[in-house]
């Protein structure tokens, strides 16, 4: 019998997409033969609308590359200037950013558990995620105002100093947290349904991994435990004690049960940086013109979906000459158009919500 | 056993069903905003002094600053905010080293036509004589003082002057 393959279109507006997002996929009655990815939909421009802005002034956009996970976002870039610049964060400043980044990661990473579980197909796991996720982002309105969008960093620092009404409820939520990530593992890791999609899914082998150089879970889901908080520390990183999860099998099963122990990790993180909180200014002794001196910066933090990475140009004037930013997801992307060969379709929206993309970061 | 995990899920939502629900019925109840939540834009106009930094600290051109020179002194005639462009980081709030500008914690913001969107803060004619200059001819009201009171009362309201730019 004579057979041919057809071709099926996915997305841009597809739920499982996490934004807008096309995949053109080459069929062979149910298994992918071929997948070609094609990213842009989302895409603003950020990298030349900072060209046109002061260096102040690109910090909200970048609020708007990963918008669950803002706080790294805005770290990652004034990171770079402050390398640029030669600035020194004072202490408290870096313990701040500290507790907001990890919230930050905390909230990116319910959002990934949450809506892997609705790609899934179980719709209660997400409520869950998002019923807590809620909680982390009122802990952050308290102290930048916005719950998505914060803008809080600043080059040198960041904007205002913890306010006293946010420990309360912070050291409550993260009394809390252990026992939601035990909700979220009853509800969602261990269903067997669950399990069933996903165990040996879409398996990156750690070869592979390092050969697209994946990173954050996707990678340490391969059983690699690189995590630039640990192996290359920025900040106050080295100060703290906790450890970096790894999966085994590479599947999506590791990579999403990572999350969840991410989450874990980084509660013990705040925790440690609350107490170790000092005291001392919050902006380091910055000019109110920010010039940084011509020449150029690369800075890497890891972020939520994994490292980002910014490179800043600077010509000496006020605004920057060239911004360009390592997206992780977009990445981590990347490797989806092997990953997917030889899969059937149910299975491409698991692997494709295993790697925990946004699209307002691969387009930027 | 196969199903274990289900049922050990089945416990979880059956206990959330007893516990306290965290959702309101918006909008006739609604949940306490935090102190420096970004709402919408007031500005004292007594504390403007018309120097324009907000405007210089904004990614997006969003503010607008329309000064006339009355005596010595920059008087502030529009102060207007295209707020479809703000993206509500706060720099200009921020910049403002006087604390005329501020952020309100009035949430809607919505408007059904485009046009009504822009949010004029201050608009008001130049008078002749600042107020302070001349404390004998504010007293009896002369026209400008009196909108700058209706401005400056509409402000504290927090509700934005009903003309639109
Ligand atoms: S909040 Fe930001 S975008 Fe909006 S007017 Fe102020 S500076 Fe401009
Ligand atoms: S609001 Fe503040 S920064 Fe803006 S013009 Fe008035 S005084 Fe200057």
């Amino acid at each position: 019998m004579k057979t041919q393959t057809y071709v099926l279109n996915m997305g841009p507006q597809h739920p499982s997409t996490h934004g807008v997002f096309r995949i053109i996929l080459e069929l062979d009655g149910e298994v992918v033969v071929k997948a070609t990815s094609v990213p842009g939909y989302l895409h603003r421009g950020i990298e030349k609308l900072a060209e046109a802005r002061t260096y102040t002034q690109v910090i909200p956009y970048t609020d708007r590359m990963d918008y669950l996970a803002s706080m790294l976002m805005n770290w990652g870039y004034v990171a770079a200037v402050e390398k640029l610049m030669g600035v020194e964060v004072p202490e408290r400043a870096e313990y701040i950013r500290v507790i907001v980044g990890e919230l930050s990661r905390i909230a990116s990473h319910l959002v990934a558990v949450g809506t892997y579980s609705v790609d899934i197909g179980g719709f209660t796991g997400f409520l869950y995620c998002f019923r807590d996720r809620e909680r982390v982002l009122d802990l952050l309105e308290m102290v930048s105002g916005s719950r998505m969008t914060f803008s809080y960093f600043r080059i040198g620092g960041v904007a205002d100093d913890l306010p006293p009404e946010f420990f309360p409820p912070l050291q409550k939520f993260l009394k809390d947290l252990p026992s939601l990530c035990d909700e979220y593992d009853g509800l969602i890791t261990g269903n067997e349904i669950f399990q069933a999609r996903t165990k040996y899914v879409g398996i990156i082998t750690p070869e592979m991994g390092i050969k697209y150089s994946l990173s954050g879970p996707v990678l340490r889901g391969s059983g690699i435990p690189y995590d630039l908080r640990k192996v290359r520390p920025y900040g106050v990183y080295d100060r703290f004690d906790f450890e970096v999860p790894v999966g085994k099998n590479g599947d999506c099963f590791d990579r999403f049960v990572c999350r969840i122990k991410e989450i874990r990790q980084s509660a013990r993180i705040i925790q440690q940086a609350i107490e170790g909180l000092p005291e001392g200014p919050i902006m380091a002794k910055v000019p109110k013109v920010i010039k940084p001196p011509a020449g150029e910066a690369y800075a890497e933090i890891e972020s939520s979906k994994g490292i980002l990475g910014c490179y800043v140009v600077s010509d000496g004037s006020t605004k920057p000459y060239r911004v360009h930013f390592r997206r992780p997801s977009f990445i981590n992307l990347g490797y989806l158009d092997e990953l997917l060969v030889g899969w059937k379709i149910a299975d491409v929206i698991a692997i494709l919500g295993s790697l925990d993309i946004v699209l307002g970061e691969v387009d930027c | 056993m196969f199903g274990q995990g289900l049922l050990k899920g089945l416990a979880i939502t059956w206990k959330e069903l007893f516990t306290r629900k965290v959702t309101v019925q918006y909008p006739e109840e609604k949940i306490p905003l935090p102190e420096r939540y970004h709402g919408r834009f007031e500005l004292d106009v007594d504390k403007c002094i018309a120097c324009g930094l907000c405007a210089n600290a904004c990614p997006n051109k969003v503010i607008q600053i329309t000064r006339e020179k009355v005596g010595k002194k920059q008087y502030l005639t529009r102060y207007v905010m295209r707020i479809e462009y703000c993206m509500f980081c706060g720099f200009c709030v921020e910049s403002c080293n006087k604390g005329a500008l501020r952020f309100s914690h009035v949430i809607n913001m919505n408007q059904y036509f485009r046009d009504k969107v822009r949010l004029v803060l201050v608009d008001r004619p130049v008078p002749e004589v600042l107020p302070e200059e001349e404390p004998a001819k504010a007293a009896d009201g002369s026209p400008a003082e009196t909108r700058g009171k209706t401005a400056r009362a509409e402000v504290a309201a927090g509700k934005a002057p009903g003309k639109e730019g």
